[in-house]
């Protein structure tokens, strides 16, 4: 035990120390380097005007938008696989990412202005969530309908979204293609207080709903016979989980990656799942989306490149990784 | 089918024409059942007689289609589920093992209808962790993975976050089922010592006749869906009783232990003849 309690402590510092250096670095470099001691300062609004405005106003939105969405997606990822037993649960399978980029997608067609774009992919992942909701609610929400109505729900924004930007002119599809990869160029303060300050809510929400998670991990009848409403806990995890990723996808786009990496890269460092596990992988997505995005800005030779282009090439050896480790002799077991 | 003297101690259970069903499919029909409280009482029968939808059914993870199950007196059913945890808790007869969970983190889920959603983790939550470590004989095993146990390990643990539960009702389904005589009979000494210095209630659907005859003070003998006999295991277990509900020819004598019913088969040959015959 004091083994495991010695992992979390130390894999909470490392992530924390390298949330604050990727902070600093993100704040410091761009078209115009600032020294790190002149960009905290102007951070908080003293020293030169002009290093005040890029980093008040460019770059310290992207970057926090960044931390308040890859912590959101991770959450959401760490609930979902739990909720659903399977370690390839995310966002992407249940639709929510679809719906998210319908959504913006569908405000760049109808010509609405950038600040209102966010609006657009919150309310297309709730909806797409919704629509999930309906088609799986039949058999009392059992697992195996979920997957696999999610997987259709998926697909089928998928092609409309695709079905849009074919038919878009030239300028309209870079702009949406931009957003249904996931960016977080250009994010304002408004977007980051309204959707941020929303994800910090839920992200309490889902540290409190915790214990209802860990029963429901017992299977039905124990959590039953624990005296938990399975189907009502539930529904309540995975509105909440839904919300996270939906509000993640209208800070970050519909990342993907990052809510089906983190649970398992927590998990592997710091064993079963535990409350303290789930605020962890709150603090691995940012760090993870954070460092995918100043890669997108700095390290690469392409300009303008989405951040969700990086966490995609991230994410597809990864499942292969998944898939070779998961048709190992190690599985789950039930007693 | 013996008569019944229903006697109103505390933590008793009682079905009144109770059908339950699988979809449009009739498990359990017309059931009238009195589980007396304070006693150990064994559910037997064949398999697929609804043994184990009898006991989903007493727990309330399955709704009754028609009749009512009662605890003392109260419908199940309309009861807050919480507060019926706080009575009676439940070991599944395949539990699932969340992946990589430590012995100690699974008991600890036991206290569950005991919190509020904010109140924290109290000492009188691990009081009841602990003793129900120490009493199942998990005490060394708490920070171990519950699924690198042996299969006795692993069932006692779960036996474990039931106690954690603290109800005086204790229902088990097949609580012996995949393992081997020594840790069969681990387990069946635990429920009986719970019953004989706990006070629990306990009803347990069991395979073995011998063992439920040994060990539970009523027993219940189902087949398909309905009720067969019911009563001490003594009144109840008869050669044409289990040939009338199992199926198999056979002699019930005096267990040389204990005294009580052992059930012999007859011989194959016995039983070819009395066929024929």
């Amino acid at each position: 035990m004091s083994g495991v309690r010695t992992r979390v402590a130390v894999f909470a510092a490392l992530g924390l120390l390298a949330l604050f250096a990727l902070l600093t670095v993100s704040l410091t470099t761009g078209e115009m380097r600032i020294p790190a001691g002149t960009a905290l300062r102007a951070l908080v609004g003293l020293g030169d005007g002009g290093d005040v405005l890029v980093v008040q106003q460019f770059r310290a939105p992207r970057a926090v938008a960044a931390i308040a969405g890859g912590a959101g997606l991770g959450v959401a990822g760490c609930v979902l696989q739990r909720l659903f037993r399977n370690p390839l649960a995310s966002p992407d399978v249940m639709g929510v990412t679809g719906g998210a980029s319908l959504g913006a997608v569908a405000l760049i067609a109808a010509g609405a202005s950038q600040t209102l774009i966010p609006l657009g992919a919150l309310a297309g992942g709730l909806l797409s969530a919704l629509l999930l909701g309906v088609f799986a609610w039949g058999s009392g929400l059992s697992v195996t309908r979920l997957v696999l109505t999610g997987l259709a729900v998926q697909a089928g924004l998928a092609a409309a979204v695709n079905l849009m930007i074919v038919r878009f002119p030239a300028e309209l599809a870079g702009s949406a293609l931009q957003w249904t990869t996931g960016s977080v160029y250009g994010r304002t303060w408004t977007e980051v207080w309204g959707a941020g300050g929303a994800l910090l809510v839920a992200l309490a929400a889902a540290l409190v709903l915790h214990r209802r998670l860990a029963v429901l991990d017992l299977g039905d009848d124990s959590a039953g016979a624990l005296g938990l409403n399975t189907a009502t806990a539930r529904l309540q995890l995975l509105v909440l989980a839904v919300v996270l990723a939906s509000l993640a996808a209208s800070l970050a786009g519909p990342v993907t990656f990052v809510a089906l990496a983190v649970p398992h890269v927590v998990r592997f460092l710091t064993g079963p799942p535990t409350a303290v596990s789930l605020a962890l992988a709150g603090l691995t997505g940012a760090v993870l989306l954070l460092a995918s995005d100043l890669v997108v800005q700095h390290l690469l030779p392409i300009e303008g490149l989405p951040v969700g282009a990086v966490t995609a090439t991230l994410g597809a050896p990864w499942l292969l990784v998944l898939m070779f480790r998961q048709s190992s002799p190690v599985q789950r077991t039930h007693a | 089918m013996t008569a019944e003297t229903p006697v109103n101690t505390p933590n008793q259970l009682a079905t009144e024409a109770l059908d339950l069903r699988y979809g449009d499919r009739l498990v359990v029909g017309g059931l009238d059942l009195t589980l007396p409280g304070g006693a150990v009482t064994a559910i037997v029968g064949p398999n697929a007689c609804g043994k184990s939808t009898l006991l989903r059914g007493l727990s309330r993870l399955l709704a009754p289609s028609a009749g009512t199950v009662t605890l003392d007196g109260s419908d199940i059913h309309r009861m807050p589920a919480k507060a019926l945890a706080l009575r009676m808790g439940l070991l599944p007869q395949q539990p699932v093992t969340p992946e990589a969970i430590t012995v100690e983190a699974l008991v600890r889920l036991g206290r569950y209808p005991h919190q509020r959603l904010l109140s924290p983790w109290s000492a009188a939550d691990q009081q009841a962790v602990d003793e129900a470590l120490e009493r199942t004989g998990t005490a060394s095993l708490r920070d171990q993975a519950v699924d690198r146990l042996s299969g006795g390990q692993r069932q006692r643990a779960w036996i474990a976050l039931a106690l954690a539960q603290d109800t005086e009702l204790l229902l088990l389904d097949e609580p012996t089922t995949f393992l081997d005589l020594r840790h069969q009979l681990d387990v069946l000494d635990l429920v009986a010592e719970l019953h004989a210095e706990a006070g629990r209630t306990v009803v347990m659907v069991l395979h073995d006749l011998g063992q439920a005859a040994r060990y539970a003070d009523h027993m219940v003998v189902l087949k398909d869906g309905r009720l067969a006999a019911a009563g001490a295991p003594a009144d109840v277990l008869d050669a044409e009783l289990v040939k009338s509900v199992f199926d198999v020819d056979c002699r019930v004598v005096p267990d040389p232990e204990t005294g009580t019913p052992l059930v012999v088969p007859r011989s194959s040959a016995a039983r070819r003849s009395a066929a024929t015959a």
